[in-house]
């Protein structure tokens, strides 16, 4: 999900979810401690774990495929040349290292 | 096997998520292929004290991190090599690149232990900001074990269109036969096959704090309290952040 979030983006919690995400991996504690709230009365404490447990694995990941310098596959890049300039990925500084 | 617990999260943790946990822990503390336990856990604690290095934060504000030079706020324990990749990983990934690599590489510090430091890094980062996330402390560090690094690299490793070598599908060994499963081997699993141990560690979470394979393509099926959708929301604004297109 890149660029501003308005909306649940035809996702169930989709906003919640977005703004978790971002607190989880973001430095802001208050912030972070009022989505748990909200996830767990809206969602449930099932989903929170789970939640964090997504946050948490692409934190690490994202650091997996950047510090190998791993390009996308071809079939993947072929597949998303669209999708990659339409979002704005193709901006990132990542892509400019494959 | 290394005990370890979220009861003080005031909710229930899944039991797989918790063995997995402790299973990251296990191995972290015991030596590896180019690192002894001890520095495994170092490593570790290297990750944890990397934000809040003023050198990193200085660098990760500025336009281009490589143009703020400074030493590292470090704990001590590790070389120099190794403390800035550490800090470099752990606070700003997105803009790392090959010349950055072989820069590190010129330095004196292995492939194989460069991807070994990977694999612990990821291990730290991913099971730190489940706790974050969930509202807990960070897990203490695990006591280091005796014993000695295997100084083992795989015969199949190649060089590939990555930074560092990895194992083919076709290239694997029967003593590396298990890292792809007959799958094509997409090449974030290819990414740490250069210490083979580092996939089969990582990928344990990547199945419990994601989803197994085929779980990840079985849209008929829920497999946690959020669905694919959710879970492709929340994967994709984290690697968005990050800067991360993989």
């Amino acid at each position: 999900m890149v660029g501003d979030i308005d909306g649940d983006g035809g996702i169930a919690h989709g906003a919640l979810l977005t703004a978790f995400a971002e607190a989880a991996i973001g430095d802001d504690d208050r912030v972070l401690a009022e989505l748990r709230d909200r996830i767990r009365q809206e969602i449930g404490d099932a989903a929170l774990v789970d939640s964090a447990a997504v946050a948490g694995l692409f934190n690490a990941i994202d650091r997996v495929a950047d510090s190998t310098g791993i390009p996308l596959e071809d079939a993947k890049a072929a597949d998303t040349v669209d999708l990659r300039q339409d979002l704005g990925i193709d901006r990132f500084h990542s892509v400019r290292q494959q | 096997m290394t005990e370890i617990n979220y009861d003080a999260a005031p909710f229930a943790v899944r039991a797989d998520l918790t063995a997995a946990h402790a299973r990251a822990w296990h191995r972290l503390a015991r030596a590896g292929a180019w690192f002894t336990g001890a520095e495994r856990v170092a490593i570790a604690a290297e990750v944890r004290n990397a934000t809040a290095c003023p050198l990193c934060r200085e660098r990760k504000a500025a336009l281009s991190p490589y143009a703020v030079d400074g030493e590292h706020q470090s704990l001590g324990a590790l070389g120099a090599p190794i403390v800035e990749v550490i800090h470099r990983v752990r606070t700003d990934p997105g803009r790392l690149t090959r010349a950055w690599f072989d820069g590190v590489r010129a330095d004196g510090l292995s492939d194989g232990a460069y991807v070994e430091i990977i694999g612990v890094l990821a291990t730290v980062v991913a099971m730190d900001t489940f706790a974050r996330g969930i509202g807990v402390e960070p897990l203490p560090l695990p006591r280091a074990m005796d014993g000695a690094p295997t100084n083992y690299r795989p015969a199949g490793v190649k060089q590939g269109p990555a930074w560092v070598p990895w194992i083919a599908p076709e290239d694997a060994g029967d003593a590396e036969a298990d890292l792809y499963g007959g799958s094509t081997g997409a090449h974030i699993r290819r990414a740490l096959s250069l210490v083979p141990d580092e996939v089969r560690g990582f990928f344990d979470l990547v199945e419990t704090q994601y989803l197994p394979g085929p779980a990840m393509r079985d849209f008929d099926r829920e497999f946690r309290a959020i669905d694919h959708a959710q879970i492709e929301l929340i994967a994709g604004r984290v690697s968005a952040l990050n800067g991360c297109v993989y």
